[in-house]
C-alpha cells in the first residue's frame, strides 16, 4: 500500500479529532494517524499538550484545541473556533467518552451509517428498532446558513423497549445535526426528563480516505447508570454498524446521484452529499464529475 | 449458579454464550471492560484469572479460565444428549481437540488482525497476522470440503456440531473486522451458514443471523371451515 | 482484457449453492452475489444493494427474494426488481428498482458468466459425463497461471492440443480426460477450476476429488511460489445506475405492451378459472403483493384481475377469474374463447393497493373473487413470517378453489361458506371487536361488504387510515356534466375540462401521458396531485380522510367544485 498525499484543502484546513482527553490521561505521549501523516502527542509535566508531525525533525507544533471531551488538531490552516455545542457544557449532564473504534471505510459513509433511521430494526435489531415497526416518516431538513451545519427535525422511529419503566415500544423523537464534514450530534428524548435530550456525538477522524478512528460519545441527563454500561451499551451498538459500513462498496462516499438510489428516508444523507459536493470536498469521496470509479478493464 | 465474566465484543466470550444459548443454560453476566479501559488486566480480575484474560466462568466455587476449557466442562456437565463432546468416543475427542487448538491459534491470527484494525493494538504485526490467516482458512476450507463430501456437514466426523465448531466459529465469522475476506473460501462459508442455523443460536455484534430454514409446508395445520344455514 | 468481456466463464460450482445460501464469486474484478431461489433458478447479481451499496452476500436467501441486511430491501428471483422498501411500507417501489444482473448458465456442473456474451457455453470435447473437482483459488494473475500451464508437464497426463484455447484438456496414462479452466477472479487471484470426464460416486468419487485436489494444490504452490510481481489492482468495477433511477420518474404510457401466452387454464371450481400466463420473450416486469394487471381481451375489452403469485414468482404471472354468467362480456370470453396457447396483451403490473408490512398483524377480509389480491398479500406476509389472518367469506360451490394457494398456510385461513348477510355482519364484528395497535385490517370484495366492513372498523374505534380496500368497480353513477380549467403546474398548460369528458381524456388528448388502468374509479392507477382547487370526488379508491385532504384526486372519474384545480403534473 502506498500514502497518497493529502491535498484536499477542504479537509486539510479542518479541525479533527485525534483523542479524548480521558484517553490523555494516562499517557505522557501518544502516536496517531490523521489524513495518513503520523501525528505524536505529548503532554508536559503541567498538562499541556504540544502536537506536532512525527516525521518532522524540527516539530514545528501543530495548531491545537480542547473541546467536547477531546483534542483537536489540523495540519492546515484551521478556522478560529470549532462548532458550537452547548450541552457539553451543561452542569447536570454526564460527558462519558465510549470508546474510539477503527473501521475499514470513508469518513462520510460513517456519519451517513450515523443519520440513518431506516436501518435500526435490521441492524440493531430489538434495541434501536423492530420489525414490522419500518416506517421512516417524513422529517424535516434544512441548511442553516449563520452555522453552516445541517439540521434533520422532527424524525421519529419506533423503538422497542422506549422508556425504562415499561417494556413496550414507543416511536421516539430524534434530531440530528451535522456541524462538521465529519462530525454529527444525535438528540434523543432523554427518558430521565421528558423535556429535554440526550445528546449522542460521532466525531471521525480520517485516517486516511477508506480507514477511519470513529470517536464516539454521550452527554446525558442520567444520574443512575454507571458509565461502563453507558459505554458497553455504545460499543455494542457500534459493533453492529461496523460490519455493514465495512461491506458498503466503494469505500468512499460517493458523490454523484447516479452511484445509488436514494428514497424519501434518505434526505438527510441526499442533503450531506449534496453539503460535500457544494463544499468542493475531494478527500474520501467520489466527487461526481469523476469517472474513474466506472472504469471498464 | 453459573456466572460468566463476560465482554460483548470478545469473540472467546461469544463461544461460551454460544454454547449456553444451545443447552438452554442460565446463567449471570459480570461485564469486563475489555475495551478501552482494559478492565481484564485491573487488580481485581487479575484475582479471579491471573491470566489477565476473559472469559472467566464461575460455577458456585469453581472457576474456569479459558474458553476451550469452558465449552468442555459445561458441554460434558449440562449437555445429557451428550453430543457436543461426546465423550465416550475416543477418535471424536482426540478430532474436537485438535479443532480445539486450532481454534486457539486462530486468537493469534484473525482475532490479532481485529483487535488492530479495530481497537488499536498497533503492536501486532498485522500482515503477517492476516497472511498466517489465510494459511489456516485454506486448510480449514479443504478440511470442510471434504467433510461435506462425506456426509459430514459439520467440523468433525460427526452428524452432530461438537464444541470444535463453536470454538473455531466466532474468529472465522469476524476475520472480515480483521481485513481477512472469506471470498476463497466458500466451504467456510456454507459452514457459516449452517452453523448460524443450529437452533437457539445466537448472534453478537458484528454477526447476522442467517435466512430462514425452508418452511416445511406440513407445518400449516388444517384450515377451518365454517359453513352458514 | 477486452476479448475477456464476451468469454464465459464459470464462476461456482453448482454445489456452491446449497439450500437458501448466497454465495459471494468474482470475476474480472467484478463482485457478484450468485444465489438459488427455492425454484432452482440460479441468480447471478452485482454483490451491491444499489439503494447503499452493501454487499448483497451479507443478506439473506428467503427462498424467492433477496434481503439486504442494511434496510431489508426485498428484490424479487430473476428480475432482481425491487419489491418492498420497509422504510416506506406505504409505497409500492414507483420506479422500477432493479438491481444490475448477469447472464447465467449451468453446464459441466459449474455455474458461468458473461458480460456481453456471443452464444453459449462452448462444448469441452469428450465431456458427456463428468465429476466437478474441488477449486482451487491461487494468489496470481489469470496471465501467470495460463502461462504456467501451458508450460508445465502434468505428471502422468499428456496435454491434448485444442482450438479452444481457454480449456486444457489433458490425458491421463489411464486414458482418461481432465480438463482445466482459469477463472480470472480479479487482478491477482484466478481460480483454478477441473472437470473429469467421468462420473464417479462414492468411495471412487472421494478418491478422484483427494487426487485432483492434490494435484491442483501442487500447481498452486509452485505458481505461487515463483513470486511474479503483482500487478496494480484497480478499484473494482460497479456498475452505474440507469439514467431513470438517479431521477425523478418521468410518466409514461406503456400500456398493454406486454406479450404473454396462456400456459395453462384451470377449473378451479364451477364458477372460477385460474390462468398462468407465461412472458414470451421478455422477463416479466416485477410485481408488488396486491398488484393487478390490465388485460386485452379478443373484442377490444380491457380488463383489471389482481395477481395472486407469491413473492418471486416471477416466471409467470397468475389470476384467477369468476365467471359470471350474466355478467359483462370479460369473464365470459375468459372462460369461453382462451386457451392454452394463446397470445394476450397486457400492461404491467400496477398496484394501488399495497400491502403495509409494518404491522404486527393484519386481519384480510375477502368476500367471493376478492381473494384474489389477498392470495398474493398472505403469501407474501408467509414468506417474511409476519402475522396474519385471512377470513373468506364464499359459497360452498368455490370453497375449495384456492385451497392449493393456501396450502403453506391453512392454518391461518377461516372460510365461511354461504353465510346470510346477517350472519356474515355478526362475523365481521366478531373479527373487528377490539382493535390493536399496529393492526391493520385489508378488505376485498363486494361493494357493500366493503362499505359495512368499513362502517364496522370505525365504530369499533380502528383508525380509518388502518382500514385499506380494494373494490372490484365503481358503482356509483358518475356525474360528468360540469365544466372547469386544469392548469398543469409541472407541464405548464392550461385545458378545458368540458361537459363529457373527462380529466384523464383531456390530459391523454393533449399528450400528457398519464398512466390509467380500470377508468372507473376504482384502481387508483390515475391518481395525481391536486396543489389547489376543491375536487368533486366520485370514485371508491380514495377513502373519506383522503378525499377531505382535497389533495389527491382520481382524474378518470373526479371533477372540479371550484372553476379550476391545479394538478401537481
Amino acid at each position: 500500500m502506498h500514502a497518497e498525499i493529502c491535498e484536499d484543502t477542504v479537509i486539510l484546513n479542518q479541525w479533527h479529532p485525534i483523542s479524548s482527553t480521558d484517553d490523555l490521561k494516562n499517557h505522557k505521549q501518544i502516536t496517531t494517524m490523521l489524513l495518513e501523516e503520523k501525528i505524536t502527542c505529548k503532554k508536559n509535566s503541567n498538562g499541556k499538550y504540544f502536537v506536532w508531525k512525527s516525521i518532522d525533525i524540527k516539530k514545528k507544533l501543530l495548531p491545537i484545541k480542547i473541546a467536547y471531551g477531546y483534542l483537536w488538531t489540523s495540519l492546515g490552516t484551521p478556522p478560529t473556533d470549532l462548532f458550537s455545542f452547548p450541552e457539553f457544557y451543561e452542569i447536570d449532564r454526564r460527558n462519558v467518552a465510549t470508546g474510539v473504534f477503527g473501521v475499514n471505510i470513508s469518513a462520510g459513509r460513517t456519519i451517513e451509517n450515523f443519520l440513518d433511521m431506516g436501518h435500526f430494526p435490521f441492524v440493531h435489531t430489538g434495541v434501536l428498532g423492530e420489525e414490522p415497526h419500518t416506517e421512516v416518516k417524513e422529517y424535516d431538513v434544512s441548511i442553516c446558513e449563520t452555522n453552516d451545519e445541517i439540521l434533520a427535525t422532527k424524525c421519529q422511529f419506533y423503538q422497542p423497549q422506549a422508556a425504562v419503566i415499561s417494556s413496550k415500544g414507543a416511536e421516539v423523537d430524534y434530531i440530528y445535526r451535522i456541524p462538521h464534514i465529519n462530525c454529527a450530534i444525535l438528540y434523543k428524548s432523554s427518558p430521565v426528563d421528558k423535556k429535554r435530550q440526550d445528546a449522542i456525538i460521532i466525531f471521525v477522524q480520517p485516517v486516511s480516505q477508506e480507514i477511519v478512528r470513529a470517536h464516539t460519545g454521550m452527554c446525558i441527563i442520567d444520574d443512575k447508570s454507571a458509565d461502563k454500561d453507558i459505554r458497553l451499551f455504545q460499543q455494542t451498538i457500534f459493533g453492529q454498524d461496523k460490519p455493514i459500513l465495512e461491506n458498503q462498496f466503494p469505500k468512499k462516499l460517493p458523490l454523484d446521484s447516479r452511484a445509488e438510489t436514494p428514497i424519501r428516508a434518505d434526505k438527510s444523507s441526499i442533503a450531506y452529499r449534496r453539503w460535500l459536493s457544494q463544499k468542493g470536498l475531494t478527500y474520501g469521496v467520489i466527487p461526481s464529475e469523476d469517472n474513474n470509479l466506472f472504469e471498464v478493464m | 449458579m453459573l456466572k460468566l465474566y463476560d465482554y460483548e465484543l470478545s469473540g472467546n466470550c461469544y463461544k461460551v454464550r454460544l454454547m449456553m444459548a444451545f443447552l438452554k443454560l442460565s446463567y449471570d453476566r459480570e461485564l469486563i471492560e475489555f475495551y478501552p479501559s482494559k478492565k481484564h488486566k485491573s487488580l481485581e480480575f487479575l484475582e479471579i484469572n491471573p491470566l489477565g484474560q476473559l472469559p472467566v466462568l464461575m460455577d458456585n466455587d469453581f472457576i474456569i479460565r479459558d474458553a476451550q476449557a469452558i465449552l468442555i466442562y459445561l458441554a460434558q456437565k449440562y449437555d445429557s444428549q451428550n453430543n457436543w463432546y461426546p465423550s465416550e468416543k475416543p477418535s471424536l475427542v482426540a478430532e474436537i481437540s485438535e479443532w480445539l487448538f486450532f481454534a486457539n491459534d486462530l486468537t493469534a491470527t484473525s482475532s490479532a488482525a481485529r483487535l488492530h484494525d479495530g481497537f488499536f493494538y498497533t503492536n501486532i504485526h498485522v500482515e503477517k497476522c492476516r497472511k498466517k490467516a489465510h494459511d489456516q482458512f485454506r486448510i480449514f476450507d479443504e478440511h470442510l470440503y471434504f467433510n461435506e463430501q462425506q456426509g459430514f456437514p459439520w467440523i468433525c466426523k460427526s452428524q452432530y456440531p461438537t464444541i470444535a465448531d463453536i470454538a473455531c466459529f466466532p474468529y472465522i465469522i469476524l476475520s472480515e473486522e480483521g481485513g481477512i475476506s472469506r471470498i476463497n473460501y466458500p466451504a467456510v462459508r456454507r459452514w457459516c451458514d449452517r452453523f448460524k442455523r443450529i437452533p437457539n443460536f445466537i448472534v453478537m455484534s458484528g454477526i447476522f443471523p442467517a435466512g430462514p430454514q425452508k418452511v416445511p409446508d406440513n407445518e400449516a395445520k388444517q384450515s377451518k371451515i365454517l359453513n352458514g344455514n | 482484457m477486452k476479448l475477456a468481456l464476451s468469454k464465459w466463464f464459470p464462476v461456482a460450482s453448482i454445489s456452491d449453492l446449497p439450500y437458501r445460501h448466497i454465495f459471494q464469486g468474482q470475476l474480472l474484478g467484478r463482485e457478484y452475489a450468485i444465489w438459488k431461489a427455492d425454484d432452482g433458478n440460479i441468480n447471478i447479481w452485482e454483490n451491491r444493494c444499489l439503494h447503499r451499496g452493501v454487499r448483497l452476500s451479507i443478506g439473506t436467501n428467503e427462498g424467492f427474494e433477496l434481503k439486504c441486511q442494511y434496510h431489508g430491501w426485498r428484490y424479487a428471483n430473476r428480475t432482481a426488481g425491487c419489491t418492498y422498501i420497509p422504510a416506506h411500507p406505504a409505497d409500492a417501489p414507483a420506479r422500477t428498482i432493479c438491481n444490475n444482473t448477469y447472464t447465467c448458465q449451468e453446464k459441466y456442473g459449474m455455474v458461468w458468466t458473461c458480460e456481453t456474451p456471443i452464444g453459449d457455453v462452448p462444448d469441452i470435447k469428450g465431456f458427456k459425463s463428468f465429476t466437478v473437482l474441488r477449486p482451487i483459488p491461487i494468489n496470481s494473475a489469470y496471465k501467470n497461471v495460463r502461462n504456467f500451464l501451458s508450460s508445465k508437464e502434468i505428471p502422468d497426463h499428456h496435454m491434448l492440443r485444442s482450438k479452444q484455447t481457454e480449456f486444457w484438456r489433458f490425458k491421463t496414462n489411464a486414458g482418461n480426460l481432465l480438463s482445466l479452466v482459469i477463472q480470472p477472479q480479479s487482478g491477482n487471484i484466478s481460480i483454478l477450476r477441473g472437470i473429469y470426464n467421468l462420473k464417479t460416486t462414492g468411495t471412487e468419487k472421494l478418491r478422484v476429488l483427494k487426487y485432483y485436489n492434490s494435484l491442483m494444490t501442487k500447481l498452486r504452490d509452485e505458481i505461487e511460489s515463483q513470486h511474479l510481481p503483482k500487478l496494480h489492482e484497480r478499484n473494482p468495477k460497479i456498475s452505474k445506475l440507469a439514467d431513470d433511477l438517479s431521477q425523478f420518474p418521468t410518466l409514461s404510457d406503456q400500456k398493454h405492451n406486454l406479450r404473454v401466452s396462456v400456459s395453462e387454464k384451470v377449473k378451479l371450481s364451477d364458477n372460477i378459472v385460474k390462468l398462468k400466463l407465461k412472458s414470451i420473450k421478455k422477463q416479466l416486469p416485477t410485481f408488488h403483493a396486491g398488484a393487478h394487471i390490465d388485460i386485452v381481451l379478443q373484442n377490444g375489452l380491457i380488463r383489471q384481475y389482481s395477481l395472486t403469485n407469491g413473492p418471486g414468482e416471477t416466471d409467470h404471472y397468475c389470476i384467477a377469474v369468476k365467471i359470471e354468467k350474466h355478467g359483462g362480456g370479460g369473464s365470459k370470453i375468459i372462460s369461453e374463447n382462451i386457451s392454452v396457447g394463446d397470445i394476450m396483451a397486457i400492461s404491467a403490473p400496477h398496484n394501488s393497493f399495497p400491502l403495509l408490512r409494518n404491522s404486527t398483524h393484519i386481519i384480510f377480509l375477502a368476500g367471493g373473487i376478492g381473494i384474489t389480491p389477498m392470495l398474493s398479500m398472505a403469501k407474501a406476509m408467509h414468506s417474511m413470517r409476519q402475522s396474519f389472518e385471512l377470513h373468506h367469506f364464499t359459497k360452498s360451490n368455490d370453497k375449495e378453489a384456492f385451497s392449493h394457494d393456501f396450502a403453506s398456510f391453512t392454518n391461518k385461513v377461516i372460510t365461511y361458506n354461504d353465510l346470510s348477510i346477517n350472519q356474515s355482519l355478526t362475523t365481521i364484528k366478531s373479527l373487528l371487536k377490539k382493535p390493536k395497535f399496529s393492526n391493520k385490517i385489508y378488505v376485498c370484495g363486494p361493494g357493500e361488504m366493503i362499505q359495512n366492513a368499513i362502517k364496522i372498523g370505525l365504530e369499533f374505534g380502528w383508525n380509518e387510515s388502518d382500514i385499506h380496500y380494494e373494490y372490484f368497480k365503481n358503482e356509483n353513477e358518475i356525474h360528468k356534466n360540469s365544466t372547469f380549467k386544469i392548469d398543469l403546474a409541472r407541464s405548464a398548460m392550461s385545458l378545458e375540462v368540458p361537459s363529457g369528458k373527462s380529466v384523464l381524456q383531456i390530459l391523454k388528448e393533449n399528450g400528457v401521458n398519464l398512466v390509467s388502468s380500470c377508468e372507473q374509479g376504482a384502481c387508483g392507477t390515475c391518481k395525481v396531485r391536486v396543489i389547489e382547487g376543491k375536487i368533486d370526488h366520485q370514485d371508491v379508491f380514495l377513502n373519506s380522510l383522503e378525499k377531505e385532504g382535497q389533495n389527491i384526486m382520481l382524474t378518470c372519474v373526479s371533477r372540479a367544485k371550484s372553476k379550476r384545480l391545479i394538478l401537481d403534473i
